[in-house]
């Protein structure tokens, strides 16, 4: 009766399993099943079961041996339980080699171990013999289905709670760095991300799309997705797909006009890595647009001052009023292009006449007529203060004095510039007059250097005609005397 | 003679008895030939060490030694100090005149062997004077604290390094310190304005002494009384010496109108070396040699065997007096000549390739 049952066990498990099935005689999973262990349970599962790889592919041995000894056999390849490096080793043993995954039908990457062993994960774990992570600490050890499939522990839905299970665990995370923060759950589940994922949406961004799989590198690592300057590249590779955005309905054109913008020239351009990504505004694991009132606190966190004047002018009440994205109303969004005088003032360009106008906020609207022209007056006077000091300099005048004062006057543009949020005409004219009473001064000091030129030639000109004539006397004497 | 002018002049007889004196330069004769033109840049040599004697005590007025104040204080006088520009850009003009004429004047004296017997002491003192007048040039070069000054005294202080026994302490010894610095600055300053124009005084003093009570020496080729023609040293030549002078003031008030000495930009000790640092005209020669000597000459150090080489040189033709016998017999060198013209070959050309490399 005994063996009636097992053959006919065997033979159900023969029409279960895949055509070219390899377990006819597997005798591992038979006994492992027999004895009702949880591995081999999982194991009927598992995507590897299914492509025909036995116990043994992993753990070697004998399958077909019936004497568990003879199975178990050293001799006979067995490995036993895989430890430490060894686990992805034996993983890598098929996926690194693409012979073996065409064997099997797959179309897999074959580069993960390849990958893992440059990630920020292939630090030595604290024993120091092996990688903090193998494949299995993500991809589980038997039960391992596809990552399509739902029940994945990497399958988009199920990474965030894979990834932290470690990295939300303050205790694990401080014995390998401390200063890495564990709130990125919390945070995530705050985003417009998390917040879809949690409803089941597995194309929104989960740790895996910007960090990586396999290759995934501190954010410090210049080769990272969420190096300061790729990040804007990785966020593009969803939110400039248009085809991928289209069931959400915002704009794909954020890319574009992020790298024309002034942020992203200097980030992408000049490489300056303190220039803001996409994520210095809108968060990183807490990704959202900001809300209308937070626009300047976030732009503030680096324009300060601006910020600062903004909050304290009387637009600041009036923008509230109507709802107005602050910053963002005047400078754009994503496309913020460098400031330049032309968005000040009451022609059709600039920005305060999109709500000044001479009918209507009429007070504001002559204000900015004013500020305009004085700021222009500042530049057509720096401009002739320049242009003064360069005529000395090319004369051969030492006139660097007022060539760094040129700097004042260029710091009181740009600082009326600032003081220009504070929309306080008063303020704002303080600041241009600064700059005007410099400018002022230089031109004075550089007409003085070109006087001075001529001085000195019309001065060696008389010294050299007097010069000139004694010594012609002084010569002429000397031959009238010799000839006496 | 005006009473105004004979009453002083009395005044002062009667004191100091300069009666002899005068009747001594009224009866003094200077040659007159066809090489008579040389002796005039001795005057002017004189002339410009006056005038390095006068703008530099103005400059001293304004100057102030030391890292932080060397720069600044020349920008000062350059800017804001009345004719400040202008003392400063002939002080500078004047220092390359000067080793100009100079060299001018030594290499004619060389080849009118004007130096033999009974003229050896004035030979060996111009020749002092002539050594003292590049170290003028060269601790004067880094008074301005700038960058160009600050890496060509590193170059000429390493090269003086070079020298061996010597050179070691030497360099510690005109920097200061191993490295150049505000020490070296402080010392350059102090050699600049006391210890090379306290001797460049004693050995001018006995220049002018010796030439005065010697006279101007006769080239060897007159022979013939018949030949021999002269004009009284007061008031002919020194009317035509005056002459002269007055339109090397001409010049020098042109260059520093037209050519204002640069200051550049103060010197960085961090900073690197500019490309292209090359040392003042008058040492570019040794400089370019030094260049070209390979590092391993047979079993010497290239450098140090050129340093050595030039040093020798140096003391040969200081001694020439001492050498050329021949001269001396009022017999024709022409070994002295060759050497003479090789030298004055070999520094033109050396330096014309310094300057354009």
């Amino acid at each position: 009766m005994k063996y009636y049952t097992l053959f006919i066990a065997a033979a159900m498990i023969l029409a279960l399993a895949p055509k070219e099935s390899l377990f006819a005689n597997d005798h591992c999973i038979e006994c492992h099943q027999t004895a009702g262990d949880k591995p081999s349970e999982l194991f009927k599962h598992d995507i590897h079961f299914q492509k025909g790889v036995g116990c043994s592919g992993c753990h070697g041995g004998n399958a077909n041996a019936e004497d568990m000894e003879q199975a178990m056999d050293k001799k006979a390849g067995f490995r036993g339980v895989p430890k430490g490096d060894d686990i992805s080793k034996t993983c890598a043993s098929c996926h690194s080699s693409p012979e073996k995954m065409k064997s099997f039908g797959s179309s897999l990457p074959t580069n993960q171990w390849e990958f893992l062993q440059s990630s920020v994960h292939a630090k030595l774990s604290l024993k120091g013999k092996e990688h903090i992570v193998q494949c299995i600490t993500c991809h589980n050890a038997h039960g391992i289905v596809p990552v399509k499939n739902s029940s994945s522990p990497v399958y988009p839905l199920n990474v965030v709670k894979t990834c932290t299970r470690c990295h939300a665990d303050a205790a694990f995370m401080r014995s390998y760095n401390p200063s890495l923060p564990v709130d990125q759950l919390d945070k995530y589940r705050t985003s417009v991300h998390g917040l879809r994922n949690a409803k089941g949406d597995p194309k929104t961004a989960e740790c895996a799309s910007c960090h990586g799989s396999h290759n995934i590198r501190s954010a410090k690592d210049v080769k990272s997705k969420v190096y300061a300057s790729t990040v804007p590249e990785t966020c593009a590779a969803c939110h400039s797909n248009v085809d991928y955005m289209k069931p959400y309905k915002i704009p794909t054109d954020q890319y574009e006009k992020y790298t024309k913008s002034i942020h992203g020239v200097a980030l992408l351009q000049k490489h300056d890595q303190g220039a803001p990504a996409c994520n210095s505004c809108h968060g990183n694991h807490g990704a959202m647009p900001p809300g209308v009132e937070s626009v300047s606190k976030v732009c503030g966190t680096c324009h300060a001052l601006n910020a600062d004047l903004f909050s304290k002018s009387p637009h600041k009440k009036a923008f509230d009023e109507r709802e107005l994205p602050e910053c963002e109303f005047c400078h754009a969004n994503h496309e913020i292009l460098p400031a330049n005088d032309t968005l000040l003032g009451i022609s059709p360009d600039a920005v305060c006449s999109r709500c000044h106008t001479d009918h209507e906020n009429v007070k504001g609207y002559r204000s900015a007529g004013r500020m305009r022209q004085m700021l222009d007056s500042l530049e057509a006077s720096e401009r002739f203060a320049i242009h003064l000091v360069e005529n000395a300099e090319q004369k051969g005048m030492e006139i660097s004095e007022a060539k760094f004062k040129l700097r004042e006057v260029r710091q009181a543009r740009l600082q009326a510039r600032t003081v220009i949020h504070a929309f306080n005409e008063e303020q704002f004219q303080t600041t241009i007059h600064q700059g005007s009473i410099v400018s002022l001064a230089i031109v004075q000091e550089a007409k003085n250097a070109v006087d001075e030129y001529y001085f000195r030639r019309i001065g060696l000109f008389i010294a050299t005609l007097i010069i000139t004539l004694v010594a012609l006397l002084l010569y002429l004497y000397v031959r009238r005397m010799e000839k006496k | 003679m005006k009473p105004l002018l004979k009453r002083i002049y009395n005044w002062i007889d009667e004191r100091v008895e300069i009666d002899g004196l005068v009747e001594y330069m009224g009866k003094k004769y200077v040659p007159v030939h066809r090489h008579s033109v040389w002796y005039y840049f001795g005057g002017v040599s004189l002339f410009l060490f006056i005038i390095q004697v006068v703008t530099g005590i103005l400059l001293l007025l304004y100057y102030k030694s030391g890292e932080e104040l060397a720069f600044e204080s020349i920008n000062f006088i350059m800017s804001k100090v009345q004719f400040g520009w202008l003392i400063r850009s002939v002080h500078s003009w004047t220092a390359n005149l000067f080793i100009l004429s100079a060299m001018i004047h030594m290499f004619s004296v060389y080849f009118e062997k004007a130096y033999r017997k009974p003229r050896e002491i004035t030979w060996v003192t111009g020749m002092l004077m002539f050594f003292l007048l590049l170290g003028f040039g060269f601790s004067g070069y880094l008074l301005p604290w700038n960058e160009l000054a600050f890496f060509a005294t590193k170059v000429g202080t390493d090269i003086a390094g070079v020298v061996p026994v010597v050179g070691k302490p030497l360099m510690i010894f005109l920097r200061g310190g191993t490295e150049v610095n505000g020490a070296t600055l402080s010392r350059f300053f102090g050699f600049h304005v006391a210890v090379l124009p306290g001797l460049f005084t004693v050995f001018l003093g006995i220049h002018l002494l010796l030439v005065q009570r010697q006279g101007m020496s006769e080239p060897l080729h007159i022979k013939d009384e018949s030949e021999r023609k002269s004009m009284p040293f007061f008031p002919n030549f020194i009317l035509r010496d005056l002459t002269l002078w007055l339109l090397v003031l001409n010049l020098l008030a042109i260059l520093a109108v037209f050519f204002p000495w640069e200051l550049g930009k103060k010197a960085d000790p961090f900073a690197a070396a500019p490309a292209g640092i090359k040392p003042e005209w008058y040492f570019l020669y040794m400089f370019q040699t030094l260049k070209y000597i390979p590092g391993t000459l047979w079993f010497f150090d290239g450098e140090v065997l050129g340093i050595l080489l030039f040093g020798i040189a140096g003391v040969l033709w200081t001694v020439v007096p001492f050498w050329d016998h021949k001269s001396s017999r009022g017999e024709q060198n022409r070994f002295v000549n060759y050497l003479g013209l090789f030298a004055v070959m070999y520094i033109i050309l050396f330096t014309l390739i310094g300057w354009l490399a």
